[in-house]
């Protein structure tokens, strides 16, 4: 039996809404294992907002990666398309993006001994620069979990690209008319 | 895939530009650490990193690579942004000659996106005023 035609319209915003939130949990999970985990915290204060909402802080205290699914991200309303921005919440993003200069301290344990990432390093040795990645061989402690620049080259080199690809064929798959249950479809 | 030609692609007219000016700028890319003669020297860093190699595209030329460069200007803290936006001037015309250059039969077709910044940052510690652009690129290999 053939549908209303108002009925098709709410299915394309649902997809919409649907593609856009499954490409926000793919590009944060893209992040979170593209950038820097000494403690795993950043990784887990990653938002997708909706334009002009202000993220949260990090999610866990560490420990490991953090995996984003559906559940953070919220469903935003369909306003002639669905929006989100991805930010991150932490209070140390900008020097974790490579964005500013920082300072950078060994992490500790609580009995005092220091603390292995949970990423495995790109780089253990001495600082030649302010910035987070600028961390090379030699002589020294300083660890460096993520390549310099790691944010740019997600974002300009083609991952994020194809996170967002990934995510939006999921969230069709997922939709209303998605090949998941037979018989539906646009046909 | 050549990515050394990639590399070169972008660092030898960098390289051209920044040494033609008077006095020249020295450049440091990746894998060199900056020893500008002293502390206050002007110096440019440049770094270049790949993302996605062969992607599929509509083309039959899977020979390409996309990536990101990242250009920081360093100048003299505390006189102003003039200098620094100056030489970033330098930089940035170098990416737009890179995106007007004809495909030819050889070497390596090279366009750069769109230009991020530049952004500009001081801290207390340092004696550098830095600029920042950054871009993406997607370059083809044609031989």
């Amino acid at each position: 039996m053939a549908r209303d035609f108002k009925d098709l319209i709410n299915d394309v915003k649902e997809i919409v809404t649907q593609s856009a939130r499954q490409a926000s949990v793919e590009i944060m999970n893209g992040l979170a294992e593209a950038g820097p985990g000494y403690s795993g915290q950043f990784s887990s204060a990653w938002y997708a907002v909706e334009p002009g909402q202000e993220p949260g802080g990090p999610r866990s205290a560490g420990g490991s990666i953090y995996k984003y699914d559906l559940r953070n991200v919220p469903k935003a309303r369909f306003r002639s398309g669905t929006y989100y921005e991805i930010v991150n919440g932490a209070s140390y993003a900008a020097q974790a993006l490579d964005l500013e200069e920082g300072v950078f301290r060994t992490q500790y344990d609580d009995n005092g001994n220091i603390l292995d990432p949970v990423k495995d390093p790109t780089n253990v040795g001495s600082r030649f620069g302010d910035k987070r990645g600028q961390v090379t061989s030699g002589t020294g402690f300083a660890v460096s979990t993520a390549p310099l620049d790691w944010y740019v080259t997600y974002t300009s080199g083609g991952a994020m690209q194809k996170d967002l690809g990934n995510g939006v064929r999921i969230g069709f798959r997922q939709g209303p008319r998605g090949g998941n249950v037979a018989g539906r479809g646009f046909g | 895939m050549n990515y050394q030609a990639i590399r070169a692609a972008v660092e030898g007219p960098m390289l051209a530009a920044f040494g033609s000016l008077s006095p020249a700028i020295p450049v440091y890319f990746d894998n060199i650490t900056a020893t500008p003669p002293n502390s206050t020297t002007e110096y440019v860093r440049i770094n270049v990193t790949f993302g996605i190699t062969n992607e599929p595209t509509l083309t039959s030329s899977l020979d390409n690579a996309r990536g990101a460069i990242v250009i920081r200007i360093f100048t003299e803290k505390g006189r102003g942004p003039a200098r620094n936006q100056q030489l970033l001037t330098t930089a940035v015309n170098v990416l737009e000659t890179l995106n007007d250059s004809p495909k030819t039969d050889t070497g390596v077709y090279f366009k750069v996106g769109q230009i991020n910044g530049p952004s500009f940052s001081a801290t207390e510690n340092t004696p550098h005023f830095v600029g920042r652009i950054d871009t993406s690129y997607i370059a083809t290999v044609l031989s």
